[in-house]
């Protein structure tokens, strides 16, 4: 193999893996607060049809970019309001915002584009795309600096572990998870940002695939930590740029194995990594 | 059901009503028309009920696989795959058999329930094996069904005589016998409805349902009790997949009479669903499961009358999960999944 595809190949990588990753960062931030996030497909998808709608009426990718942001905080939002001050079930709750928000995105194509599927061409931000990656590779430095060394991340951590000691502590575990949801909602919206306006022009029915779900396994293998989130997020990405340079290299490996492969392989690692698993104490129960 | 579940569900079904009026008039259609195509496309006559009907049976096996995994603790999310690969073995028996149609039936069955066993079992050894969470392993295992059935249909078992990447038709005889002529309800509904009374036995007066339920209410308290949470933990998810496994193989021999990876539109995702809203009471799941299949053929007549998205569908069963979440809200407390 050439140092040219070598390059190239974890350059498709850092693309497809960073859409994850960025989820996967507001997984971490939700659940080590307390509140479980199965909401993040939902997330994107709401993230990914807003700023495609957005960006088709302003003709300003930018405003449909904060647009996507802003309604995925919104989805994280009302999650947040119903397991703090409702004190729902958070993974029934969650449930039911994946489907009101892949629903409400096809519902939405017909009623403001009068098409079923996909949006037409948008204005897109193509060339911020790996500003983006950066930005989130970034991110995740910050926000393991964060939980792990300063206050703030003191704080959110406790409200995860034991709210009742953090009231205690003065710290107001319901606004703590409030927040964090809403901000889980906002990374995981850039995310669906990501894919709908950085890698493509446009939101289509199904786009998100399953990345929401992915990212909330990358939380998991991650042990609930930014760094190893994103890791685990990337190592996905590479798996996909892998099955994307192996097609038709191989003949005799079937193409849909090579679908399968980053799936098979978090099967393999979750066969290793037995009972290393840690979830926040307080994790999916309703406070107080 | 608890009194606060009927409550939030009326509370939920009042939110559907208004949430489905306002998108109608926005999308310039009188809420009285769209309704009335709703109700006449879920109840109108004989071949709307067994649209109906087919839709219920459809989500009514996966949805009470599931429920015996949430009743144990265990956040299965993988009835899809379940159901997929129980569909692909039942497709392959029903061509590879040839005996008396109901032996033939009950093998093509027993085939479903065995895929889907093994496949919710993988799930069930990992958790058990290896503390390995259920939610990611069978997240997993729906991507890795959906690849190799992709790639026995279009390779390996695809039919020589068959226009896309598909197993052969069943025999004629093997086909599920209707219950209305001419339609796709098929005697699978009483199938299911016979396994929710089953299931409802089993969940309530045998050891095996005691245990499973002590594992998924208080798993602390049933450990020291001496109940092996990892046994549990596989039993469950096996008979788990099973279920969905067996709802692959109705759709199999009962609609599309042959195995294809067009089985299901997503089933063993809208049956969670179908589970949470019913309680996880197998009893609550059948009526559950009828309430949503008349969404779903409602909201295909929806479709052709009012260009309202059948998907648009999925915003008012979210709505009502969302209204059940809720319910301690609105009053009440009880077993969820955690």
């Amino acid at each position: 193999m050439t140092l040219s595809l070598v390059l190239s190949l974890l350059a498709l990588a850092l693309v497809r893996g960073t859409p994850i990753l960025l989820a996967s960062l507001g997984g971490v931030l939700s659940e080590r607060a307390g509140i479980v996030n199965i909401a993040l497909e939902g997330e994107m998808t709401a993230g990914a049809f807003a700023a495609a709608l957005i960006s088709f009426f302003t003709r300003d990718p930018w405003i449909g970019a904060i647009g996507g942001v802003a309604v995925g905080a919104a989805v994280g939002f009302v999650l947040g309001f119903a397991a703090t001050r409702w004190r729902v079930d958070q993974i029934v709750a969650g449930m039911g915002i994946n489907l009101i928000c892949t629903g409400g995105a096809a519902f939405g194509l017909i009623f403001v584009f009068n098409q079923a599927g996909v949006t037409p061409q948008v204005p897109a931000i193509n060339q911020a795309l790996w500003p983006l990656v950066i930005l989130g590779i970034l991110l995740a430095a910050v926000l393991q600096w964060a939980l792990s060394r300063t206050p703030i991340g003191l704080r959110l951590r406790a409200c995860g572990e034991n709210p009742h000691a953090a009231r205690a502590a003065g710290i107001d575990p319901l606004a703590v998870r409030l927040a964090a949801s809403a901000i889980a909602g906002a990374l995981a919206g850039l995310g669906g940002v990501f894919l709908a306006l950085g890698e493509l022009n446009l939101y289509s029915d199904g786009m998100i695939a399953g990345r929401g779900f992915i990212a909330l396994a990358a939380v998991i293998f991650g042990r609930w930590t930014p760094l190893g989130a994103a890791g685990v997020a990337l190592i996905f990405g590479l798996l996909e740029a892998l099955q994307f340079a192996l097609q038709g290299n191989i003949a005799w490996l079937p193409s849909d194995f090579l679908q399968a492969l980053p799936y098979i392989a978090a099967l393999i690692a979750l066969l290793g990594a037995s009972g290393r698993y840690r979830p926040p104490a307080a994790e999916g129960k309703p406070y107080p | 059901m608890k009194r606060e579940s009927m409550k939030a569900l009326l509370l939920g079904t009042l939110g559907v009503v208004a949430a489905m009026s306002l998108a109608m008039l926005a999308s310039h259609v009188s809420p009285i028309l769209g309704f009335n195509a709703f109700f006449y496309g879920a109840f109108g006559g004989k071949q709307e009920i067994a649209e109906t009907l087919a839709s219920t049976t459809a989500l009514l096996f996966p949805a009470l696989g599931i429920a015996i995994a949430f009743r144990a603790g265990l956040f299965n999310i993988g009835a899809e795959g379940q159901l997929l690969v129980g569909g692909l073995l039942a497709g392959w028996i029903g061509t590879r058999i040839e005996v008396a149609p109901a032996l033939a039936i009950a093998a093509i069955f027993l085939a479903g329930a065995f895929g889907g066993a093994v496949w919710g079992a993988i799930a069930g050894w990992l958790k058990a094996a290896r503390g390995a969470n259920e939610v990611i392993s069978t997240l997993m295992l729906n991507f890795i069904a959906a690849s190799l059935a992709l790639y026995l249909v279009t390779g390996p078992l695809r039919a020589p005589d068959a226009a896309g990447p598909e197993l052969s038709l069943l025999p004629h005889a093997y086909w599920l016998p209707t219950l209305l002529p001419q339609t796709r309800a098929t005697i699978a509904l009483p199938i299911a409805l016979l396994l929710a009374f089953a299931l409802r036995y089993v969940l309530n007066r045998t050891w095996f349902g005691y245990r499973l339920r002590a594992a998924g209410e208080a798993p602390e308290a049933a450990r020291r009790a001496g109940i092996s949470l990892s046994r549990v933990a596989l039993s469950a998810m096996a008979w788990s997949g099973a279920l969905a496994g067996m709802g692959g193989a109705a759709l199999v021999a009962g609609e599309l009479h042959r195995f294809n990876t067009q089985l299901s539109p997503g089933y063993g995702f809208i049956a969670i669903a179908v589970a949470l809203v019913g309680g996880l009471e197998p009893l609550a799941i059948c009526v559950a499961a009828l309430a949503f299949g008349a969404l779903e053929s409602g909201g295909l007549a929806l479709q052709a009358a009012a260009a309202v998205p059948k998907d648009a569908i999925h915003v008012i069963e979210g709505l009502l999960v969302f209204a059940l979440a809720a319910r301690r809200y609105l009053g009440a407390r009880g077993a969820t999944t955690q």
